[in-house]
């Protein structure tokens, strides 16, 4: 091939940071048009390893090199201890289902907090939050939480829109609650201790779900139409539905528990997780069948996520070569605005995106280049907390800003026009003849979204809330 | 994660889909087996190792050998399901012959990329791979000296599983394509996520009834 056309030379003149562009230009296209986030960005990753190498060896070395390199990504990539803790995490997720846990939470929560104001939206938020904390799964929650609590709300005169929007949005409490798989991913992507990001997003999340559950009781205290209070559960009632949501509680906390006193690796306290909850799936008579079909899902979603990350290492290793992300650094980080501007106008960047692409995907394809660029604006990798504009080292930083940028993801799926958990909710009311649209979930979810908003901000104003936790350890 | 409903009949490509598809699907079986091994594994590792000061000599070279069942053994599987990732928001909309040549391309290109891992992987294998050393393995784990070659050797035997998986499907897509079918056998219909969702959950409720 080489006697052919002198690729050599043909591609002499090409400068590798231009041609970085015109590949992550080709990897938008691609992604757009619908060709599986994996595959799309280990292809170009492999293109640019390919052109790269053909520059400096001709066609054929180039070839054969730049086959070699990316073949041996997934392998070295994917087997490293730290993201063996991905499948445990999923699998809790799988058997929680199948644990029950979804009813008995939302009984303990009704029966425990259900005589507050507006108390089963109230009961609602805290079961959504708990269920989704160890599912892991925002609109699969929204959608399970919609057939259980929705029904019951209206029995008791909520106002349906409320009600399914109290659904929609406690379902987006998944993501920052340990176990997170999410945040295990950015970690790895990011290389920061996922024990740190694990317990980074407690403090967070559990302010997100009380911010909603505040939220509930002013509407139904200064609106009439909102719901009553569900009162008449004696102490022995409240003290019986305990050991049923038991199991969610204990997860959480071993989780937290052993990454915060080292007495366990996350992987060992997602494994230990993982047993409670197939415990309790156990006692509660899961079939066989419904056990193979929890495997069978968390084999798939493991390897989903496990795909993603290395296909987009590929990517990262061409980027590598090409410096882009270096480049994408100096060029956000030279803006002539303050560094809190840019960094508030990426994370809008992260809701625009979210409405269109799943979580996960999103994160691995945009964080090998958003993420350098973030360190940057806080002034380096090697920053002072009183050089940097915004007053971490960037350890903290990096902490800091995969916690805002999880939250934010998880925001869009409750804003028009592509929300998913408001669509989910809206066609689970349909199958059960609740008469609610899909207008009205996202109406619905507004406040909701509003609180969300609050949230952020305060996050942002206020980094001691994300880094207390870890800098314990 | 967007569609997963593959419809079959009486042709050759259906028939050897089905076929393919048994074996996909007792890897993954043993993919999820590995799982439920790992859970249990590293919480007999903790156990033993906080309560009897006896952890499991070379936990993590044990774990990191068999992580590459999990990690890859499931890519045609869940090919086969249109389980990876992708953006929806264009290939959700498009119908009939638009659809399949975007499907087409979209194979045609996974396609190129897992051929080259292929060769590349095979390549990271015969590194380690060498028939006169003991355990036939030229490098080894750290901890216990596991020989490494096994788990090199599963990214290439799955890459070539996912690329006669993705033949199979441009051979679906194509004849999609060339006789403008509406429901092609042997390749993902697209459902789109949301109803997947709420179907999920139905199912989810289903399987273990209500508790309240």
């Amino acid at each position: 091939m080489d006697a052919l056309i002198d690729v050599k030379q043909l591609l002499a003149g090409i400068d590798t940071f231009e041609l970085s562009i015109w590949l992550s230009i080709a990897l938008l296209i691609l992604v757009v048009i619908g060709v599986r986030v994996a595959f799309a960005t280990a292809l170009i990753g492999f293109l640019g390893l390919c052109l790269f190498f053909m520059q400096k060896q001709g066609f054929d070395r180039g070839l054969v090199t730049a086959m070699k390199l990316t073949g041996q990504i997934p392998h070295s990539k994917s087997t490293t201890y730290a993201l063996s803790l991905i499948p445990t995490f999923i699998l809790i997720g799988y058997l929680a289902y199948f644990a029950g846990l979804t009813g008995f939470l939302f009984e303990a929560a009704k029966r425990w907090l259900g005589w507050l104001p507006g108390g089963l939206g109230v009961a609602t938020v805290f079961a959504t939050a708990g269920f989704a904390a160890v599912s892991g799964a925002s609109v699969a929650t929204a959608a399970v939480f919609a057939r259980i609590a929705i029904p019951e709300m209206l029995r008791e005169n909520y106002d349906p829109r409320f009600a399914a929007g109290v659904v929609a949005a406690g379902g987006t409490l998944a993501s920052l609650i340990p176990p997170s798989a999410i945040l295990v991913i950015y970690a790895i992507i990011v290389e920061e201790s996922v024990g740190k990001l694990l317990l980074a997003g407690f403090l967070p999340g559990a302010i997100s779900a009380l911010i909603y559950a505040i939220l509930v009781i002013g509407m139904a205290t200064f609106r009439d139409n909102i719901g009553p209070p569900v009162s008449g559960f004696t102490w022995k009632q409240r003290l019986a539905s305990l050991p049923g949501a038991s199991p969610i509680v204990l997860v959480v906390i071993i989780v937290i528990y052993s990454i915060y006193f080292g007495w366990a690796t996350p992987t060992e306290a997602g494994a230990l997780g993982a047993l409670i909850v197939l415990a309790m799936a156990i006692w509660r008579g899961v079939k066989l069948k419904q056990f193979r079909g929890a495997l069978l899902e968390s084999a798939k979603l493991t390897v989903i996520i496990f795909t993603m990350i290395w296909g987009v290492l590929i990517f990262v290793r061409f980027l590598g070569f090409a410096d882009l992300p270096g480049a994408f650094a100096d060029w956000l980080s030279g803006l002539d605005q303050p560094p809190l501007i840019t960094l508030i106008l990426i994370l809008l960047c992260y809701v625009v995106l979210g409405m269109f692409m799943d979580a996960i995907g999103m994160l691995i394809l945009t964080l090998p280049v958003v993420f350098p660029a973030v360190i940057a604006l806080n002034g380096g990798p090697d920053v002072l907390r009183d050089a940097s504009p915004f007053g971490l080292t960037s350890e903290e930083c990096a902490i800091w800003f995969g916690i805002i940028v999880v939250k934010m993801v998880e925001l869009c799926l409750v804003t028009p026009p592509i929300g998913l958990n408001c669509f989910v909710v809206a066609s689970v009311c349909q199958e059960e003849r609740i008469p609610i649209s899909a207008q009205q979930v996202f109406r619905g979810a507004t406040p909701f979204f509003a609180a969300d908003v609050i949230t952020v901000g305060v996050l942002i104003a206020f980094p001691g809330i994300v880094l207390w936790l870890p800098s314990l350890i | 994660m967007s569609s997963n409903s593959i419809l079959s009949d009486e042709s050759t490509l259906s028939r050897i889909d089905r076929l393919v598809h048994r074996l996909e699907s007792a890897l993954t079986a043993a993919s999820g087996i590995v799982i439920f091994a790992l859970v249990f594994v590293a919480a007999a590792n903790v156990i033993g190792r906080k309560l009897f000061n006896a952890p499991m000599p070379g936990f993590i070279d044990w774990i990191e050998q068999f992580m590459a069942v999990f990690a890859f053994v499931g890519l045609a599987y869940c090919q086969r399901e249109g389980g990876h990732i992708r953006m929806d928001i264009i290939i959700g909309r498009a119908r009939g012959r638009t659809l399949w040549a975007a499907e087409f391309l979209s194979a045609i290109l996974m396609l190129a990329i897992t051929t080259a891992l292929i060769y590349g992987s095979w390549f990271h294998f015969l590194r380690s791979f060498d028939l006169s050393s003991p355990l036939w393995s030229r490098d080894s784990t750290i901890d216990i000296s596991l020989p490494i070659w096994p788990a090199k050797l599963l990214v290439p035997l799955s890459m070539t599983l996912l690329w006669l998986r993705l033949v199979l499907q441009l051979w679906g897509f194509g004849r999609a394509f060339r006789s403008n079918q509406n429901k092609p056998v042997a390749v993902p219909l697209f459902v789109d996520i949301a109803s997947q969702a709420a179907q999920e959950a139905h199912a989810i409720e289903g399987g273990h009834g209500r508790s309240d």
